[in-house]
Protein backbone atom coordinates (compact mmCIF):
# COMPACT_ATOMS: atom_id res chain seq x y z
CA UNK A 1 0.00 0.00 0.00
CA UNK A 2 2.84 2.38 0.81
CA UNK A 3 4.05 2.17 -2.80
CA UNK A 4 0.71 3.56 -3.90
CA UNK A 5 0.90 6.54 -1.64
CA UNK A 6 -1.12 9.37 -3.07
CA UNK A 7 0.96 12.40 -3.87
CA UNK A 8 -0.52 15.55 -2.41
CA UNK A 9 -0.74 17.32 -5.74
CA UNK A 10 -4.41 17.95 -5.18
CA UNK A 11 -6.80 17.39 -2.35
CA UNK A 12 -8.33 13.95 -2.24
CA UNK A 13 -11.67 15.54 -1.62
CA UNK A 14 -12.87 19.03 -2.38
CA UNK A 15 -15.74 20.70 -0.60
CA UNK A 16 -18.19 23.05 -2.25
CA UNK A 17 -19.13 26.25 -0.39
CA UNK A 18 -22.52 24.72 0.44
CA UNK A 19 -20.85 21.68 1.99
CA UNK A 20 -18.40 23.86 3.91
CA UNK A 21 -21.22 25.94 5.37
CA UNK A 22 -23.25 22.92 6.36
CA UNK A 23 -20.30 21.21 8.04
CA UNK A 24 -19.47 24.41 9.91
CA UNK A 25 -23.05 24.60 11.11
CA UNK A 26 -23.03 20.95 12.13
CA UNK A 27 -19.83 21.31 14.13
CA UNK A 28 -20.54 24.74 15.58
CA UNK A 29 -22.21 23.55 18.77
CA UNK A 30 -20.25 20.30 19.02
CA UNK A 31 -16.75 21.27 20.12
CA UNK A 32 -15.97 17.70 21.15
CA UNK A 33 -15.75 16.70 17.49
CA UNK A 34 -12.85 17.78 15.31
CA UNK A 35 -14.49 17.09 11.99
CA UNK A 36 -16.43 14.67 9.86
CA UNK A 37 -15.28 11.32 8.61
CA UNK A 38 -16.20 10.02 5.17
CA UNK A 39 -16.12 6.32 4.48
CA UNK A 40 -17.52 3.73 2.14
CA UNK A 41 -19.38 0.62 3.06
CA UNK A 42 -20.46 -2.41 1.09
CA UNK A 43 -24.18 -1.92 0.87
CA UNK A 44 -26.87 -1.19 -1.64
CA UNK A 45 -27.69 -2.55 -5.05
CA UNK A 46 -24.62 -1.18 -6.77
CA UNK A 47 -21.98 -2.34 -4.34
CA UNK A 48 -20.88 0.60 -2.26
CA UNK A 49 -22.39 3.44 -0.35
CA UNK A 50 -20.94 6.49 1.40
CA UNK A 51 -20.98 6.89 5.13
CA UNK A 52 -20.59 10.08 7.11
CA UNK A 53 -19.90 10.37 10.83
CA UNK A 54 -18.66 12.83 13.38
CA UNK A 55 -15.13 12.11 14.51
CA UNK A 56 -13.32 12.96 17.73
CA UNK A 57 -9.82 12.03 16.67
CA UNK A 58 -7.71 11.47 13.59
CA UNK A 59 -6.91 7.85 13.01
CA UNK A 60 -3.30 7.40 11.77
CA UNK A 61 -4.51 5.86 8.51
CA UNK A 62 -7.02 8.61 7.78
CA UNK A 63 -6.38 11.15 5.08
CA UNK A 64 -7.04 14.63 6.35
CA UNK A 65 -8.57 17.25 4.11
CA UNK A 66 -8.41 20.76 5.45
CA UNK A 67 -10.31 23.38 3.51
CA UNK A 68 -11.12 26.85 4.85
CA UNK A 69 -10.78 25.65 8.41
CA UNK A 70 -13.10 22.69 7.96
CA UNK A 71 -11.59 19.28 8.53
CA UNK A 72 -12.85 16.16 6.83
CA UNK A 73 -11.17 12.79 7.28
CA UNK A 74 -11.24 10.01 4.75
CA UNK A 75 -11.13 6.45 5.97
CA UNK A 76 -8.28 4.38 4.66
CA UNK A 77 -10.64 2.07 2.81
CA UNK A 78 -12.29 4.97 1.03
CA UNK A 79 -9.22 6.91 -0.03
CA UNK A 80 -8.78 5.41 -3.49
CA UNK A 81 -12.50 5.30 -4.08
CA UNK A 82 -12.98 8.95 -3.29
CA UNK A 83 -9.90 10.43 -4.96
CA UNK A 84 -10.85 13.59 -6.80
CA UNK A 85 -14.40 13.62 -5.49
CA UNK A 86 -16.32 16.80 -4.86
CA UNK A 87 -18.48 16.83 -1.77
CA UNK A 88 -21.54 19.01 -2.09
CA UNK A 89 -24.57 19.73 0.05
CA UNK A 90 -27.92 19.90 -1.68
CA UNK A 91 -30.85 21.32 0.22
CA UNK A 92 -34.41 21.21 -1.03
CA UNK A 93 -37.84 21.07 0.53
CA UNK A 94 -38.07 17.33 0.17
CA UNK A 95 -34.55 16.34 1.11
CA UNK A 96 -31.26 17.75 2.23
CA UNK A 97 -28.20 15.66 1.70
CA UNK A 98 -24.50 15.52 1.13
CA UNK A 99 -23.81 14.51 -2.45
CA UNK A 100 -20.53 13.09 -3.70
CA UNK A 101 -19.60 13.87 -7.28
CA UNK A 102 -17.13 11.09 -7.84
CA UNK A 103 -15.23 10.91 -11.14
CA UNK A 104 -14.20 7.29 -10.50
CA UNK A 105 -17.57 5.62 -10.49
CA UNK A 106 -18.91 3.43 -13.27
CA UNK A 107 -22.50 3.08 -12.22
CA UNK A 108 -24.98 4.37 -9.72
CA UNK A 109 -28.27 3.31 -8.31
CA UNK A 110 -31.43 5.22 -9.17
CA UNK A 111 -31.40 7.05 -5.87
CA UNK A 112 -27.72 7.94 -6.14
CA UNK A 113 -26.87 6.40 -2.81
CA UNK A 114 -25.22 3.25 -4.06
CA UNK A 115 -22.45 3.07 -6.66
CA UNK A 116 -19.80 0.85 -8.24
CA UNK A 117 -16.20 1.59 -9.20
CA UNK B 1 -40.95 30.09 11.40
CA UNK B 2 -43.68 27.97 9.90
CA UNK B 3 -44.31 25.63 12.79
CA UNK B 4 -47.50 27.32 13.85
CA UNK B 5 -50.72 25.43 13.38
CA UNK B 6 -52.26 26.04 9.99
CA UNK B 7 -56.02 26.19 9.74
CA UNK B 8 -57.30 22.92 8.38
CA UNK B 9 -60.04 22.77 5.82
CA UNK B 10 -63.37 21.52 6.98
CA UNK B 11 -65.63 19.30 4.96
CA UNK B 12 -67.38 21.27 2.25
CA UNK B 13 -64.95 24.14 2.57
CA UNK B 14 -62.31 24.41 -0.10
CA UNK B 15 -59.15 26.29 -0.55
CA UNK B 16 -59.56 28.80 -3.42
CA UNK B 17 -56.72 27.14 -5.33
CA UNK B 18 -58.25 23.72 -4.99
CA UNK B 19 -61.75 24.95 -5.73
CA UNK B 20 -60.83 25.94 -9.25
CA UNK B 21 -60.02 22.36 -10.07
CA UNK B 22 -62.57 20.65 -8.00
CA UNK B 23 -65.80 22.47 -8.62
CA UNK B 24 -66.82 19.96 -11.29
CA UNK B 25 -65.59 16.84 -9.54
CA UNK B 26 -66.82 15.26 -6.38
CA UNK B 27 -64.20 16.05 -3.77
CA UNK B 28 -63.20 12.97 -1.89
CA UNK B 29 -61.90 13.90 1.50
CA UNK B 30 -60.92 10.70 3.25
CA UNK B 31 -62.77 9.86 6.42
CA UNK B 32 -60.40 10.36 9.33
CA UNK B 33 -60.80 6.87 10.65
CA UNK B 34 -59.94 4.82 7.62
CA UNK B 35 -58.11 1.68 8.80
CA UNK B 36 -54.33 2.05 8.92
CA UNK B 37 -53.83 -0.61 6.25
CA UNK B 38 -55.96 1.31 3.74
CA UNK B 39 -54.30 4.67 4.08
CA UNK B 40 -50.88 6.28 4.09
CA UNK B 41 -49.73 6.93 7.63
CA UNK B 42 -47.48 9.80 8.57
CA UNK B 43 -44.85 9.65 11.24
CA UNK B 44 -44.35 12.48 13.74
CA UNK B 45 -41.15 13.66 12.08
CA UNK B 46 -42.92 13.61 8.71
CA UNK B 47 -45.77 15.79 10.00
CA UNK B 48 -43.28 18.18 11.58
CA UNK B 49 -41.27 18.54 8.38
CA UNK B 50 -44.38 18.98 6.25
CA UNK B 51 -45.57 21.81 8.50
CA UNK B 52 -42.25 23.52 7.87
CA UNK B 53 -42.24 23.26 4.09
CA UNK B 54 -45.86 23.32 2.99
CA UNK B 55 -47.85 26.39 2.27
CA UNK B 56 -51.60 26.68 2.50
CA UNK B 57 -53.30 24.55 -0.14
CA UNK B 58 -50.26 22.44 -0.87
CA UNK B 59 -50.06 18.69 -0.70
CA UNK B 60 -47.18 16.29 -0.57
CA UNK B 61 -47.75 14.04 -3.54
CA UNK B 62 -46.62 10.43 -3.42
CA UNK B 63 -46.27 8.84 -6.79
CA UNK B 64 -45.10 5.34 -7.63
CA UNK B 65 -43.48 4.69 -10.95
CA UNK B 66 -41.50 1.95 -12.61
CA UNK B 67 -37.78 2.37 -12.22
CA UNK B 68 -34.97 2.05 -9.72
CA UNK B 69 -33.01 -1.10 -9.12
CA UNK B 70 -35.89 -3.05 -7.63
CA UNK B 71 -38.60 -2.36 -10.19
CA UNK B 72 -40.66 0.42 -8.62
CA UNK B 73 -39.71 3.64 -7.00
CA UNK B 74 -41.33 6.33 -4.90
CA UNK B 75 -41.42 9.91 -6.09
CA UNK B 76 -42.28 12.81 -3.83
CA UNK B 77 -43.26 16.30 -4.87
CA UNK B 78 -45.04 19.32 -3.53
CA UNK B 79 -48.26 19.83 -5.44
CA UNK B 80 -51.19 22.18 -5.20
CA UNK B 81 -53.30 20.48 -7.85
CA UNK B 82 -55.68 17.69 -7.15
CA UNK B 83 -57.07 15.42 -9.83
CA UNK B 84 -60.21 13.37 -9.88
CA UNK B 85 -58.59 10.05 -9.01
CA UNK B 86 -56.49 11.47 -6.20
CA UNK B 87 -56.99 10.46 -2.62
CA UNK B 88 -56.12 12.85 0.18
CA UNK B 89 -54.96 11.75 3.61
CA UNK B 90 -54.91 14.36 6.30
CA UNK B 91 -53.18 13.99 9.62
CA UNK B 92 -52.55 16.74 12.17
CA UNK B 93 -53.29 19.42 9.59
CA UNK B 94 -50.94 18.28 6.84
CA UNK B 95 -52.12 16.56 3.72
CA UNK B 96 -50.64 13.85 1.57
CA UNK B 97 -52.07 13.15 -1.85
CA UNK B 98 -51.83 9.84 -3.69
CA UNK B 99 -53.34 8.88 -7.01
CA UNK B 100 -55.48 5.77 -6.96
CA UNK B 101 -53.03 3.70 -8.97
CA UNK B 102 -50.08 4.55 -6.72
CA UNK B 103 -52.17 3.98 -3.61
CA UNK B 104 -52.46 0.28 -4.46
CA UNK B 105 -48.69 0.08 -4.02
CA UNK B 106 -48.33 2.16 -0.88
CA UNK B 107 -51.44 1.63 1.25
CA UNK B 108 -50.62 0.68 4.80
CA UNK B 109 -47.15 2.22 4.62
CA UNK B 110 -45.77 4.93 6.83
CA UNK B 111 -44.19 8.04 5.41
CA UNK B 112 -41.27 9.19 7.53
CA UNK B 113 -38.83 12.06 7.37
CA UNK B 114 -35.50 10.54 8.32
CA UNK B 115 -32.67 12.55 9.76
CA UNK B 116 -29.17 11.27 9.32
CA UNK B 117 -25.93 13.14 9.18
CA UNK B 118 -25.42 12.37 5.51
CA UNK B 119 -29.02 12.99 4.47
CA UNK B 120 -32.44 14.01 5.61
CA UNK B 121 -35.29 13.00 3.34
CA UNK B 122 -38.82 11.66 3.07
CA UNK B 123 -38.88 7.90 3.06
CA UNK B 124 -41.60 5.29 2.76
CA UNK B 125 -41.38 2.72 5.49
CA UNK B 126 -43.11 -0.49 6.46
CA UNK B 127 -44.80 -0.92 3.10
CA UNK B 128 -46.85 -4.12 3.35
CA UNK B 129 -46.84 -4.46 -0.45
CA UNK B 130 -43.07 -4.23 -0.81
CA UNK B 131 -41.02 -7.39 -0.85
CA UNK B 132 -37.53 -6.04 -0.51
CA UNK B 133 -36.19 -2.65 -1.24
CA UNK B 134 -33.09 -0.87 -2.24
CA UNK B 135 -30.87 0.15 0.64
CA UNK B 136 -31.89 3.76 0.23
CA UNK B 137 -35.58 2.88 0.39
CA UNK B 138 -36.48 4.78 -2.75
CA UNK B 139 -36.94 1.64 -4.83
CA UNK B 140 -38.81 -1.56 -4.06
CA UNK B 141 -40.21 -4.71 -5.59
CA UNK B 142 -43.73 -5.99 -5.05
CA UNK B 143 -44.82 -9.13 -3.23
CA UNK B 144 -46.48 -11.50 -5.65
Amino acid sequence: VSKRKILPTRAALTLTPAALNKIRMLLYDKPEYIGLKVGVRTRGCNGLTYTLDYTKEKHPADEEVLQDGVRVFIEKKAQLTLLGTEMDFVDSKLSSEFVFNNPNIKGTCGCGESFSI
Amino acid sequence: HASQQRPTLQCGQQHPLAARRLNSTAAREEPALLPAEERVNLSLSCVKRMKEIMEEGQYLRIHVEGGGCSGFQYKFSVDSNRDEDDRVFEQDGVRVIVDQESLEFVKGSTLDYTHELIRAAFQMQKNPQADHGCSCGSSFSVKL
